[in-house]
Protein backbone atom coordinates (compact mmCIF):
# COMPACT_ATOMS: atom_id res chain seq x y z
CA UNK A 1 0.00 0.00 0.00
CA UNK A 2 1.50 3.33 -1.02
CA UNK A 3 1.84 6.33 1.26
CA UNK A 4 -0.79 8.19 -0.72
CA UNK A 5 -3.27 5.35 -0.27
CA UNK A 6 -2.76 5.28 3.48
CA UNK A 7 -2.94 9.08 3.52
CA UNK A 8 -6.26 9.02 1.65
CA UNK A 9 -7.66 6.54 4.14
CA UNK A 10 -6.51 8.60 7.12
CA UNK A 11 -7.85 11.81 5.59
CA UNK A 12 -11.21 10.23 4.81
CA UNK A 13 -11.64 9.04 8.38
CA UNK A 14 -10.56 12.41 9.77
CA UNK A 15 -12.92 14.27 7.44
CA UNK A 16 -15.84 11.94 8.18
CA UNK A 17 -15.34 12.11 11.96
CA UNK A 18 -15.09 15.90 11.97
CA UNK A 19 -18.04 16.26 9.60
CA UNK A 20 -20.10 13.98 11.87
CA UNK A 21 -19.14 16.04 14.92
CA UNK A 22 -20.11 19.24 13.13
CA UNK A 23 -23.33 17.54 12.10
CA UNK A 24 -24.10 16.69 15.70
CA UNK A 25 -23.37 20.24 16.83
CA UNK A 26 -25.42 21.90 14.08
CA UNK A 27 -27.89 19.22 13.12
CA UNK A 28 -29.35 18.14 16.47
CA UNK A 29 -30.31 21.66 17.60
CA UNK A 30 -31.57 22.38 14.09
CA UNK A 31 -33.65 19.19 14.08
CA UNK A 32 -35.10 20.15 17.48
CA UNK A 33 -35.99 23.65 16.31
CA UNK A 34 -37.59 22.35 13.12
CA UNK A 35 -39.55 19.73 15.05
CA UNK A 36 -40.69 21.77 18.03
CA UNK A 37 -40.39 25.50 17.46
CA UNK A 38 -42.48 27.21 14.84
CA UNK A 39 -40.25 30.15 13.90
CA UNK A 40 -40.29 32.61 11.02
CA UNK A 41 -38.43 31.28 8.01
CA UNK A 42 -38.71 27.68 9.17
CA UNK A 43 -39.79 26.53 5.71
CA UNK A 44 -36.79 28.30 4.15
CA UNK A 45 -34.32 26.75 6.60
CA UNK A 46 -35.88 23.34 6.00
CA UNK A 47 -35.53 23.84 2.24
CA UNK A 48 -31.88 24.98 2.43
CA UNK A 49 -30.89 22.07 4.68
CA UNK A 50 -32.65 19.53 2.50
CA UNK A 51 -31.48 20.80 -0.90
CA UNK A 52 -28.11 18.95 -0.91
CA UNK A 53 -30.09 15.72 -0.68
CA UNK A 54 -31.79 16.29 -4.02
CA UNK A 55 -29.31 18.47 -5.94
CA UNK A 56 -26.46 16.80 -7.80
CA UNK A 57 -23.42 17.01 -5.48
CA UNK A 58 -21.53 19.02 -8.07
CA UNK A 59 -24.27 21.67 -7.97
CA UNK A 60 -24.02 21.84 -4.18
CA UNK A 61 -20.26 22.06 -4.62
CA UNK A 62 -20.69 24.88 -7.07
CA UNK A 63 -22.79 26.82 -4.56
CA UNK A 64 -20.15 26.20 -1.94
CA UNK A 65 -17.54 27.71 -4.27
CA UNK A 66 -19.81 30.70 -4.88
CA UNK A 67 -20.09 31.11 -1.12
CA UNK A 68 -16.62 30.16 0.13
CA UNK A 69 -14.28 30.32 -2.89
CA UNK A 70 -11.52 32.87 -3.11
CA UNK A 71 -13.93 35.19 -4.94
CA UNK A 72 -17.02 33.95 -3.07
CA UNK A 73 -19.51 36.01 -1.04
CA UNK A 74 -17.89 34.96 2.21
CA UNK A 75 -14.58 33.76 0.82
CA UNK A 76 -13.57 37.05 -0.83
CA UNK A 77 -13.69 39.18 2.34
CA UNK A 78 -11.87 36.43 4.27
CA UNK A 79 -9.22 36.26 1.54
CA UNK A 80 -8.87 40.05 1.46
CA UNK A 81 -8.46 40.11 5.22
CA UNK A 82 -6.17 37.14 5.80
CA UNK A 83 -4.80 36.12 2.41
CA UNK A 84 -6.12 32.64 3.10
CA UNK A 85 -8.94 30.72 1.46
CA UNK A 86 -10.58 27.56 2.64
CA UNK A 87 -10.96 26.32 -0.93
CA UNK A 88 -8.58 23.50 -1.87
CA UNK A 89 -7.65 22.74 1.75
CA UNK A 90 -8.71 19.63 3.66
CA UNK A 91 -11.02 21.88 5.71
CA UNK A 92 -12.97 22.35 2.51
CA UNK A 93 -13.46 18.59 2.37
CA UNK A 94 -14.86 18.70 5.91
CA UNK A 95 -17.24 21.54 4.96
CA UNK A 96 -18.40 19.77 1.81
CA UNK A 97 -18.96 16.51 3.69
CA UNK A 98 -20.81 18.34 6.49
CA UNK A 99 -23.19 20.09 4.12
CA UNK A 100 -23.85 16.91 2.18
CA UNK A 101 -24.49 14.85 5.29
CA UNK A 102 -26.55 17.41 7.21
CA UNK A 103 -29.93 16.67 5.56
CA UNK A 104 -29.63 12.99 6.45
CA UNK A 105 -29.08 13.71 10.14
CA UNK A 106 -31.59 16.55 10.34
CA UNK A 107 -34.37 14.62 8.64
CA UNK A 108 -33.84 11.45 10.67
CA UNK A 109 -33.40 13.26 13.99
CA UNK A 110 -36.34 15.55 13.31
CA UNK A 111 -38.65 12.62 12.65
CA UNK A 112 -37.45 10.97 15.87
CA UNK A 113 -38.01 14.16 17.89
CA UNK A 114 -41.44 14.68 16.36
CA UNK A 115 -42.44 11.18 17.40
CA UNK A 116 -41.75 11.90 21.08
CA UNK A 117 -45.10 12.22 22.88
CA UNK A 118 -45.67 15.90 23.57
CA UNK A 119 -47.53 15.06 26.76
CA UNK A 120 -44.17 13.95 28.20
CA UNK A 121 -42.81 17.43 27.54
CA UNK A 122 -45.91 19.03 29.03
CA UNK A 123 -45.52 16.80 32.09
CA UNK A 124 -41.93 18.03 32.45
CA UNK A 125 -43.12 21.65 32.21
CA UNK A 126 -45.65 21.15 35.01
CA UNK A 127 -42.85 19.57 37.06
CA UNK A 128 -40.79 22.74 36.81
CA UNK A 129 -38.52 22.06 33.85
CA UNK A 130 -37.74 24.82 31.37
CA UNK A 131 -38.04 24.01 27.68
CA UNK A 132 -34.26 23.79 27.45
CA UNK A 133 -33.96 21.32 30.35
CA UNK A 134 -36.95 19.36 29.01
CA UNK A 135 -35.21 18.99 25.65
CA UNK A 136 -32.04 17.73 27.34
CA UNK A 137 -33.70 15.44 29.88
CA UNK A 138 -36.78 14.18 28.08
CA UNK A 139 -37.05 14.86 24.35
CA UNK A 140 -33.51 14.16 23.15
CA UNK A 141 -32.95 11.05 25.32
CA UNK A 142 -36.21 9.61 23.97
CA UNK A 143 -35.20 10.46 20.40
CA UNK A 144 -31.76 8.93 20.97
CA UNK A 145 -32.16 5.97 18.61
CA UNK A 146 -33.24 8.16 15.74
CA UNK A 147 -30.45 10.61 16.40
CA UNK A 148 -27.84 7.84 16.48
CA UNK A 149 -29.23 6.42 13.26
CA UNK A 150 -29.00 9.90 11.72
CA UNK A 151 -25.38 10.28 12.85
CA UNK A 152 -24.49 6.92 11.33
CA UNK A 153 -26.06 7.92 8.04
CA UNK A 154 -24.23 11.23 8.22
CA UNK A 155 -20.91 9.51 8.88
CA UNK A 156 -21.44 7.11 5.98
CA UNK A 157 -22.41 9.95 3.68
CA UNK A 158 -19.37 12.00 4.74
CA UNK A 159 -17.08 9.02 4.20
CA UNK A 160 -18.33 8.53 0.66
CA UNK A 161 -18.65 12.17 -0.37
CA UNK A 162 -17.24 12.79 -3.84
CA UNK A 163 -18.80 15.50 -6.00
CA UNK A 164 -19.02 18.47 -3.66
CA UNK A 165 -15.60 17.64 -2.19
CA UNK A 166 -14.05 17.59 -5.65
CA UNK A 167 -15.57 21.00 -6.42
CA UNK A 168 -14.55 22.80 -3.25
CA UNK A 169 -11.47 20.94 -2.09
CA UNK A 170 -10.13 19.67 -5.37
CA UNK A 171 -8.18 16.45 -5.75
CA UNK A 172 -4.72 17.28 -4.45
CA UNK A 173 -2.86 14.03 -3.65
CA UNK A 174 -1.75 13.87 -0.05
CA UNK A 175 -3.73 17.01 0.76
CA UNK A 176 -7.39 16.80 -0.24
CA UNK A 177 -7.62 13.40 -1.91
CA UNK A 178 -10.09 11.37 0.13
CA UNK A 179 -10.70 7.68 -0.53
CA UNK A 180 -13.52 8.14 -3.06
CA UNK A 181 -11.37 10.60 -5.00
CA UNK A 182 -8.36 8.30 -4.76
CA UNK A 183 -10.43 5.40 -6.12
CA UNK A 184 -11.57 7.56 -9.03
CA UNK A 185 -8.00 8.65 -9.75
CA UNK A 186 -6.66 5.10 -9.49
CA UNK A 187 -9.23 3.78 -11.95
CA UNK A 188 -8.59 6.69 -14.33
CA UNK A 189 -4.86 5.98 -14.34
CA UNK A 190 -5.30 2.23 -14.58
CA UNK A 191 -3.94 1.39 -11.12
CA UNK A 192 -6.52 -1.31 -10.49
CA UNK A 193 -4.71 -2.88 -7.53
CA UNK A 194 -4.76 0.43 -5.71
CA UNK A 195 -8.46 0.89 -6.53
CA UNK A 196 -9.43 -2.59 -5.29
CA UNK A 197 -7.51 -2.06 -2.07
CA UNK A 198 -9.34 1.19 -1.34
CA UNK A 199 -12.72 -0.24 -2.34
CA UNK A 200 -12.23 -3.14 0.07
CA UNK A 201 -11.02 -0.82 2.84
CA UNK A 202 -14.00 1.49 2.46
CA UNK A 203 -16.42 -1.44 2.37
CA UNK A 204 -14.96 -2.93 5.56
CA UNK A 205 -15.03 0.46 7.27
CA UNK A 206 -18.67 0.96 6.32
CA UNK A 207 -19.58 -2.50 7.61
CA UNK A 208 -17.84 -1.81 10.93
CA UNK A 209 -19.71 1.49 11.30
CA UNK A 210 -23.04 -0.19 10.61
CA UNK A 211 -22.31 -2.95 13.11
CA UNK A 212 -21.28 -0.51 15.83
CA UNK A 213 -24.41 1.54 15.13
CA UNK A 214 -26.58 -1.55 15.30
CA UNK A 215 -24.99 -2.46 18.63
CA UNK A 216 -25.57 1.03 20.02
CA UNK A 217 -29.16 0.99 18.79
CA UNK A 218 -29.82 -2.38 20.40
CA UNK A 219 -28.39 -1.19 23.72
CA UNK A 220 -30.45 1.98 23.65
CA UNK A 221 -33.81 0.19 23.45
CA UNK B 1 -68.67 27.59 50.82
CA UNK B 2 -65.05 28.68 50.91
CA UNK B 3 -63.80 29.12 47.38
CA UNK B 4 -60.42 27.52 47.31
CA UNK B 5 -60.08 28.18 43.63
CA UNK B 6 -62.00 29.90 40.88
CA UNK B 7 -61.78 29.60 37.14
CA UNK B 8 -62.95 32.03 34.51
CA UNK B 9 -61.76 31.25 31.01
CA UNK B 10 -62.52 32.23 27.46
CA UNK B 11 -60.62 30.49 24.70
CA UNK B 12 -61.55 30.65 21.03
CA UNK B 13 -60.33 27.86 18.80
CA UNK B 14 -61.10 27.56 15.07
CA UNK B 15 -64.09 25.24 15.54
CA UNK B 16 -64.79 25.60 19.23
CA UNK B 17 -65.19 28.22 21.92
CA UNK B 18 -64.61 27.55 25.58
CA UNK B 19 -66.35 30.02 27.85
CA UNK B 20 -66.64 28.83 31.43
CA UNK B 21 -66.73 30.21 34.95
CA UNK B 22 -66.94 28.08 38.06
CA UNK B 23 -65.39 27.77 41.48
CA UNK B 24 -64.83 25.02 44.01
CA UNK B 25 -63.80 24.51 47.58
CA UNK B 26 -61.69 21.81 49.17
CA UNK B 27 -61.90 18.31 47.83
CA UNK B 28 -62.45 17.03 44.33
CA UNK B 29 -64.24 18.94 41.60
CA UNK B 30 -65.18 16.70 38.70
CA UNK B 31 -65.62 18.14 35.23
CA UNK B 32 -68.22 15.92 33.64
CA UNK B 33 -69.64 15.97 30.14
CA UNK B 34 -69.41 14.45 26.68
CA UNK B 35 -66.13 14.26 24.78
CA UNK B 36 -65.21 17.52 23.12
CA UNK B 37 -67.03 19.68 25.68
CA UNK B 38 -63.86 21.52 26.71
CA UNK B 39 -62.96 19.63 29.90
CA UNK B 40 -59.36 18.78 29.00
CA UNK B 41 -58.89 22.23 27.48
CA UNK B 42 -59.87 23.67 30.87
CA UNK B 43 -57.27 21.51 32.61
CA UNK B 44 -54.60 22.65 30.18
CA UNK B 45 -55.51 26.27 30.82
CA UNK B 46 -55.30 25.63 34.58
CA UNK B 47 -51.86 24.07 34.17
CA UNK B 48 -50.65 26.90 31.96
CA UNK B 49 -50.08 24.62 28.96
CA UNK B 50 -52.59 26.60 26.91
CA UNK B 51 -53.11 30.32 27.22
CA UNK B 52 -56.74 31.46 27.46
CA UNK B 53 -57.79 34.50 25.42
CA UNK B 54 -59.23 36.09 28.51
CA UNK B 55 -60.17 35.33 32.07
CA UNK B 56 -58.79 34.81 35.53
CA UNK B 57 -57.58 31.74 37.43
CA UNK B 58 -57.04 31.96 41.18
CA UNK B 59 -55.88 29.08 43.38
CA UNK B 60 -55.67 29.55 47.16
CA UNK B 61 -55.59 33.30 46.69
CA UNK B 62 -52.69 33.03 44.24
CA UNK B 63 -53.41 34.51 40.80
CA UNK B 64 -52.15 32.09 38.14
CA UNK B 65 -53.69 33.92 35.23
CA UNK B 66 -55.38 37.26 34.85
CA UNK B 67 -55.69 38.67 31.35
CA UNK B 68 -56.77 42.09 32.63
CA UNK B 69 -53.73 42.41 34.92
CA UNK B 70 -51.37 40.78 32.41
CA UNK B 71 -50.57 37.86 34.74
CA UNK B 72 -49.74 34.53 33.12
CA UNK B 73 -47.56 32.25 35.23
CA UNK B 74 -45.72 29.66 33.13
CA UNK B 75 -46.54 26.01 33.94
CA UNK B 76 -43.15 25.70 35.67
CA UNK B 77 -44.20 28.20 38.33
CA UNK B 78 -47.84 27.27 38.90
CA UNK B 79 -47.30 24.37 41.32
CA UNK B 80 -50.12 22.51 39.62
CA UNK B 81 -49.76 18.73 39.44
CA UNK B 82 -51.04 17.11 36.26
CA UNK B 83 -51.94 13.44 35.86
CA UNK B 84 -52.27 12.95 32.12
CA UNK B 85 -54.79 10.63 30.49
CA UNK B 86 -52.13 8.14 29.41
CA UNK B 87 -50.12 9.03 32.56
CA UNK B 88 -47.20 10.40 30.46
CA UNK B 89 -44.58 8.66 32.59
CA UNK B 90 -41.02 9.15 31.37
CA UNK B 91 -40.26 5.75 29.83
CA UNK B 92 -36.49 6.21 29.96
CA UNK B 93 -36.46 6.89 33.71
CA UNK B 94 -37.06 4.56 36.64
CA UNK B 95 -40.09 4.81 38.92
CA UNK B 96 -37.93 6.57 41.51
CA UNK B 97 -36.62 9.07 38.98
CA UNK B 98 -40.12 9.70 37.71
CA UNK B 99 -41.46 10.44 41.18
CA UNK B 100 -38.46 12.65 42.02
CA UNK B 101 -38.55 14.47 38.67
CA UNK B 102 -40.26 17.58 40.00
CA UNK B 103 -37.92 17.89 43.00
CA UNK B 104 -34.79 18.86 41.11
CA UNK B 105 -34.30 22.20 42.82
CA UNK B 106 -34.15 20.61 46.29
CA UNK B 107 -31.03 19.24 47.97
CA UNK B 108 -30.26 15.66 47.07
CA UNK B 109 -31.01 14.19 50.51
CA UNK B 110 -34.34 15.98 50.77
CA UNK B 111 -35.23 14.94 47.25
CA UNK B 112 -34.62 11.28 48.00
CA UNK B 113 -36.46 11.43 51.30
CA UNK B 114 -39.49 13.08 49.72
CA UNK B 115 -39.60 10.63 46.80
CA UNK B 116 -39.28 7.67 49.20
CA UNK B 117 -42.05 9.05 51.40
CA UNK B 118 -44.40 9.53 48.46
CA UNK B 119 -43.70 6.06 47.08
CA UNK B 120 -44.22 4.52 50.49
CA UNK B 121 -47.57 6.25 50.95
CA UNK B 122 -48.74 5.12 47.53
CA UNK B 123 -47.61 1.54 48.01
CA UNK B 124 -44.85 1.80 45.43
CA UNK B 125 -42.08 0.70 47.77
CA UNK B 126 -39.75 -1.78 46.12
CA UNK B 127 -40.54 -0.55 42.61
CA UNK B 128 -38.01 2.34 42.62
CA UNK B 129 -35.74 0.75 40.04
CA UNK B 130 -38.41 -0.49 37.66
CA UNK B 131 -39.20 1.25 34.41
CA UNK B 132 -42.78 2.39 33.67
CA UNK B 133 -42.97 -0.20 30.89
CA UNK B 134 -42.64 -3.00 33.46
CA UNK B 135 -45.56 -1.84 35.62
CA UNK B 136 -49.23 -2.82 35.69
CA UNK B 137 -51.89 -0.26 34.82
CA UNK B 138 -52.70 0.37 38.47
CA UNK B 139 -49.06 0.85 39.41
CA UNK B 140 -48.58 3.28 36.55
CA UNK B 141 -51.52 5.31 37.76
CA UNK B 142 -49.99 5.49 41.22
CA UNK B 143 -46.60 6.53 39.83
CA UNK B 144 -48.29 9.30 37.85
CA UNK B 145 -50.14 10.39 40.99
CA UNK B 146 -46.96 10.20 43.03
CA UNK B 147 -44.99 12.25 40.54
CA UNK B 148 -47.65 14.97 40.58
CA UNK B 149 -48.15 14.86 44.37
CA UNK B 150 -44.42 14.88 45.19
CA UNK B 151 -44.17 18.59 44.32
CA UNK B 152 -46.86 19.25 46.95
CA UNK B 153 -49.14 20.92 44.40
CA UNK B 154 -51.61 23.65 45.25
CA UNK B 155 -53.96 21.98 42.81
CA UNK B 156 -53.97 18.49 41.33
CA UNK B 157 -55.39 17.92 37.84
CA UNK B 158 -56.43 14.47 36.64
CA UNK B 159 -57.47 13.87 33.03
CA UNK B 160 -59.59 10.72 32.75
CA UNK B 161 -57.30 8.92 35.20
CA UNK B 162 -59.12 5.60 34.88
CA UNK B 163 -59.83 5.46 31.17
CA UNK B 164 -56.59 3.63 30.36
CA UNK B 165 -57.63 0.67 32.51
CA UNK B 166 -59.73 -2.45 31.98
CA UNK B 167 -63.25 -2.45 33.40
CA UNK B 168 -62.68 -4.70 36.48
CA UNK B 169 -59.52 -2.79 37.43
CA UNK B 170 -61.28 0.54 36.91
CA UNK B 171 -63.71 -0.18 39.66
CA UNK B 172 -61.18 -1.10 42.32
CA UNK B 173 -58.88 1.76 41.30
CA UNK B 174 -61.78 4.16 41.55
CA UNK B 175 -62.06 3.32 45.25
CA UNK B 176 -58.31 3.52 45.63
CA UNK B 177 -58.16 6.89 43.89
CA UNK B 178 -60.92 8.22 46.12
CA UNK B 179 -58.98 7.13 49.20
CA UNK B 180 -55.72 8.65 47.94
CA UNK B 181 -57.34 11.95 47.02
CA UNK B 182 -59.11 12.35 50.35
CA UNK B 183 -56.02 11.14 52.20
CA UNK B 184 -53.73 13.75 50.65
CA UNK B 185 -56.29 16.50 51.01
CA UNK B 186 -55.05 18.28 47.91
CA UNK B 187 -57.68 20.23 46.04
CA UNK B 188 -58.19 18.38 42.79
CA UNK B 189 -59.94 18.78 39.44
CA UNK B 190 -60.76 15.53 37.69
CA UNK B 191 -62.13 15.06 34.18
CA UNK B 192 -64.35 12.16 33.23
CA UNK B 193 -67.24 11.30 30.94
CA UNK B 194 -68.46 8.40 33.10
CA UNK B 195 -71.15 9.55 35.50
CA UNK B 196 -70.68 6.75 38.02
CA UNK B 197 -67.01 7.68 38.19
CA UNK B 198 -67.86 11.37 38.47
CA UNK B 199 -70.33 10.80 41.27
CA UNK B 200 -68.09 8.50 43.26
CA UNK B 201 -65.00 10.70 43.09
CA UNK B 202 -66.58 14.13 43.30
CA UNK B 203 -67.40 16.52 46.05
CA UNK B 204 -68.62 18.96 43.43
CA UNK B 205 -69.63 18.17 39.86
CA UNK B 206 -69.29 20.74 37.08
CA UNK B 207 -71.25 19.77 33.98
CA UNK B 208 -69.77 20.76 30.63
CA UNK B 209 -71.52 20.89 27.32
CA UNK B 210 -70.30 22.50 24.10
CA UNK B 211 -67.67 24.62 25.84
CA UNK B 212 -70.01 25.91 28.55
CA UNK B 213 -70.88 25.00 32.12
CA UNK B 214 -74.54 24.11 32.39
CA UNK B 215 -74.50 23.24 36.10
CA UNK B 216 -72.04 23.29 38.96
CA UNK B 217 -73.26 21.80 42.23
CA UNK B 218 -72.36 19.51 45.11
CA UNK B 219 -72.76 15.94 43.89
CA UNK B 220 -75.88 15.07 45.88
CA UNK B 221 -77.67 18.21 44.76
CA UNK B 222 -76.78 17.41 41.19
CA UNK B 223 -78.05 13.86 41.47
CA UNK B 224 -81.45 14.86 42.86
CA UNK B 225 -81.90 18.29 41.35
CA UNK B 226 -80.41 18.53 37.88
CA UNK B 227 -80.76 22.14 36.82
CA UNK B 228 -82.20 21.46 33.39
CA UNK B 229 -83.24 18.89 30.86
CA UNK B 230 -79.83 19.23 29.18
CA UNK B 231 -78.10 18.29 32.44
CA UNK B 232 -80.45 15.33 32.90
CA UNK B 233 -79.66 14.05 29.41
CA UNK B 234 -75.90 14.43 29.85
CA UNK B 235 -76.14 12.56 33.14
CA UNK B 236 -77.82 9.78 31.19
CA UNK B 237 -81.03 9.92 33.24
CA UNK B 238 -83.83 7.77 31.93
CA UNK B 239 -87.53 8.62 31.72
CA UNK B 240 -86.96 12.29 30.89
CA UNK B 241 -90.55 13.24 30.02
CA UNK B 242 -92.57 16.24 28.90
CA UNK B 243 -95.95 17.33 30.26
CA UNK B 244 -98.01 20.44 30.84
CA UNK B 245 -98.23 22.41 34.05
CA UNK B 246 -101.68 22.31 35.64
CA UNK B 247 -100.82 24.14 38.83
CA UNK B 248 -97.52 25.04 40.44
CA UNK B 249 -97.18 25.72 44.16
CA UNK B 250 -93.99 26.20 46.19
CA UNK B 251 -94.13 22.61 47.51
CA UNK B 252 -96.12 20.79 44.79
CA UNK B 253 -96.53 20.84 41.04
CA UNK B 254 -99.40 19.21 39.21
CA UNK B 255 -98.52 17.98 35.74
CA UNK B 256 -100.76 16.68 32.97
CA UNK B 257 -99.06 13.83 31.13
CA UNK B 258 -100.45 11.10 28.89
CA UNK B 259 -103.99 11.81 30.07
CA UNK B 260 -102.94 11.48 33.71
CA UNK B 261 -102.63 14.09 36.41
CA UNK B 262 -99.29 13.61 38.11
CA UNK B 263 -98.39 15.23 41.35
CA UNK B 264 -94.73 16.05 41.94
CA UNK B 265 -92.81 17.64 44.78
CA UNK B 266 -91.54 21.11 43.98
CA UNK B 267 -88.37 22.41 45.51
CA UNK B 268 -89.14 25.39 47.79
CA UNK B 269 -85.47 26.45 47.63
CA UNK B 270 -85.63 26.68 43.86
CA UNK B 271 -88.98 28.47 43.84
CA UNK B 272 -89.74 27.30 40.33
CA UNK B 273 -93.32 28.37 39.63
CA UNK B 274 -94.16 28.06 35.93
CA UNK B 275 -97.61 29.37 34.93
CA UNK B 276 -100.40 26.88 34.14
CA UNK B 277 -100.46 25.44 30.60
CA UNK B 278 -96.70 25.92 30.15
CA UNK B 279 -94.69 22.91 29.00
CA UNK B 280 -92.61 21.22 31.67
CA UNK B 281 -89.90 18.56 31.68
CA UNK B 282 -89.45 16.04 34.48
CA UNK B 283 -87.82 12.71 35.09
CA UNK B 284 -88.70 9.56 36.97
CA UNK B 285 -85.99 7.17 38.14
CA UNK B 286 -86.84 3.68 36.85
CA UNK B 287 -86.07 2.08 40.24
CA UNK B 288 -88.56 4.36 42.01
CA UNK B 289 -91.61 3.20 40.06
CA UNK B 290 -93.55 0.77 42.27
CA UNK B 291 -95.42 -2.27 41.05
CA UNK B 292 -98.66 -2.84 42.93
CA UNK B 293 -99.15 -6.40 44.13
CA UNK B 294 -102.39 -7.97 43.01
CA UNK B 295 -102.78 -10.14 46.11
CA UNK B 296 -103.02 -7.25 48.61
CA UNK B 297 -106.40 -5.76 47.70
CA UNK B 298 -106.88 -2.37 46.11
CA UNK B 299 -104.06 0.18 46.59
CA UNK B 300 -104.61 2.63 49.40
CA UNK B 301 -104.15 6.31 48.68
CA UNK B 302 -101.83 6.92 51.63
CA UNK B 303 -99.15 4.66 50.18
CA UNK B 304 -99.81 4.87 46.51
CA UNK B 305 -100.15 8.03 44.51
CA UNK B 306 -99.85 8.80 40.82
CA UNK B 307 -101.48 5.50 39.93
CA UNK B 308 -101.32 4.22 36.38
CA UNK B 309 -102.00 1.03 34.48
CA UNK B 310 -100.03 -0.45 31.69
CA UNK B 311 -98.68 -3.37 29.79
CA UNK B 312 -95.09 -4.54 29.65
CA UNK B 313 -94.04 -4.29 26.02
CA UNK B 314 -90.35 -5.03 26.43
CA UNK B 315 -87.77 -6.05 28.99
CA UNK B 316 -84.04 -6.50 29.48
CA UNK B 317 -82.29 -8.77 31.95
CA UNK B 318 -79.38 -7.01 33.68
CA UNK B 319 -78.65 -9.92 35.96
CA UNK B 320 -79.60 -8.62 39.37
CA UNK B 321 -82.30 -6.32 38.05
CA UNK B 322 -84.83 -6.43 35.25
CA UNK B 323 -85.62 -3.37 33.22
CA UNK B 324 -89.22 -3.31 32.02
CA UNK B 325 -90.64 -1.07 29.31
CA UNK B 326 -94.15 -0.11 30.16
CA UNK B 327 -96.86 1.16 27.84
CA UNK B 328 -99.77 2.89 29.54
CA UNK B 329 -103.33 1.89 28.79
CA UNK B 330 -104.14 5.53 28.09
CA UNK B 331 -104.88 6.33 24.43
CA UNK B 332 -102.41 8.38 22.38
CA UNK B 333 -98.81 7.98 21.28
CA UNK B 334 -96.40 6.58 23.89
CA UNK B 335 -93.96 9.08 25.40
CA UNK B 336 -90.73 7.29 24.48
CA UNK B 337 -91.18 5.66 21.10
CA UNK B 338 -93.09 2.42 21.69
CA UNK B 339 -93.24 2.75 25.48
CA UNK B 340 -94.03 5.33 28.15
CA UNK B 341 -91.90 4.45 31.15
CA UNK B 342 -88.84 2.42 31.93
CA UNK B 343 -89.23 0.57 35.21
CA UNK B 344 -86.58 -1.33 37.11
CA UNK B 345 -87.39 -4.21 39.45
CA UNK B 346 -85.02 -6.43 41.44
CA UNK B 347 -84.68 -9.93 40.08
CA UNK B 348 -86.29 -11.40 43.21
CA UNK B 349 -89.41 -9.26 42.71
CA UNK B 350 -89.50 -10.23 39.06
CA UNK B 351 -89.52 -13.90 40.02
CA UNK B 352 -91.91 -13.74 42.98
CA UNK B 353 -94.52 -11.75 41.06
CA UNK B 354 -94.05 -13.98 38.01
CA UNK B 355 -93.72 -10.97 35.75
CA UNK B 356 -92.54 -13.19 32.96
CA UNK B 357 -96.05 -14.62 32.75
CA UNK B 358 -98.13 -11.70 33.94
CA UNK B 359 -97.72 -8.64 31.69
CA UNK B 360 -100.44 -6.25 32.82
CA UNK B 361 -99.81 -4.24 36.00
CA UNK B 362 -100.78 -1.28 38.04
CA UNK B 363 -97.98 1.09 39.05
CA UNK B 364 -97.56 4.00 41.41
CA UNK B 365 -94.96 6.73 41.72
CA UNK B 366 -94.45 8.69 44.91
CA UNK B 367 -94.62 12.43 44.32
CA UNK B 368 -91.10 12.74 45.71
CA UNK B 369 -89.84 10.52 42.91
CA UNK B 370 -91.02 12.78 40.11
CA UNK B 371 -88.31 15.37 39.63
CA UNK B 372 -89.09 18.58 37.86
CA UNK B 373 -86.50 19.97 35.43
CA UNK B 374 -86.67 23.78 35.24
CA UNK B 375 -86.26 25.36 31.84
Amino acid sequence: MSGDTLGALGLSIRVAVLATLLNALLGIPLAYLLARRPFRGRALVDLLVTLPLVLPPTVTGYYLIVLLGRRGWLGAPVYAWTGWSVAFTWYAAVIAATVMALPLLVRTARAAIESVDRELEKAAFTLGRSEWRTALEVTLPLAKNGIIAGLVLAFARALGEFGATLMLAGNIPGKTTTVPLAIYTAVQTGEMGEAVLLVVALTILSCVVLMVAGHLGARAT
Amino acid sequence: MSHRFSVEITKRLPEFTLDVAWSAGDGVAVLFGPSGAGKTLTLQCLAGLIRPDAGRIVVDGRVLFDSAAGVDLPPQHRRVGYVFQGYALFPHLTVGQNVAFGLRDRPRAERQARAAEVMERLGLGGLEHRRPGELSGGQRQRVALGRALAIDPALLLLDEPLSALDAPLRRSLRDELRTILSGWGTAAVLVTHDFTEAYQLADRIVIYEGGQVIQSAPRAELLWQPASEAVARIMGLRNVLHGTVVKAMPDRIQIAWRGLMLEAVNSPTRSYLPPPESPIAFFIRPEYVRLIRKDRGSPDAAHHMNLMRGRIVGESDFGTVWSLRLRLDAPGAPAQGDFDLEVEVPRLVYEILEIERDRHWEFSIHRGSIHVLPT
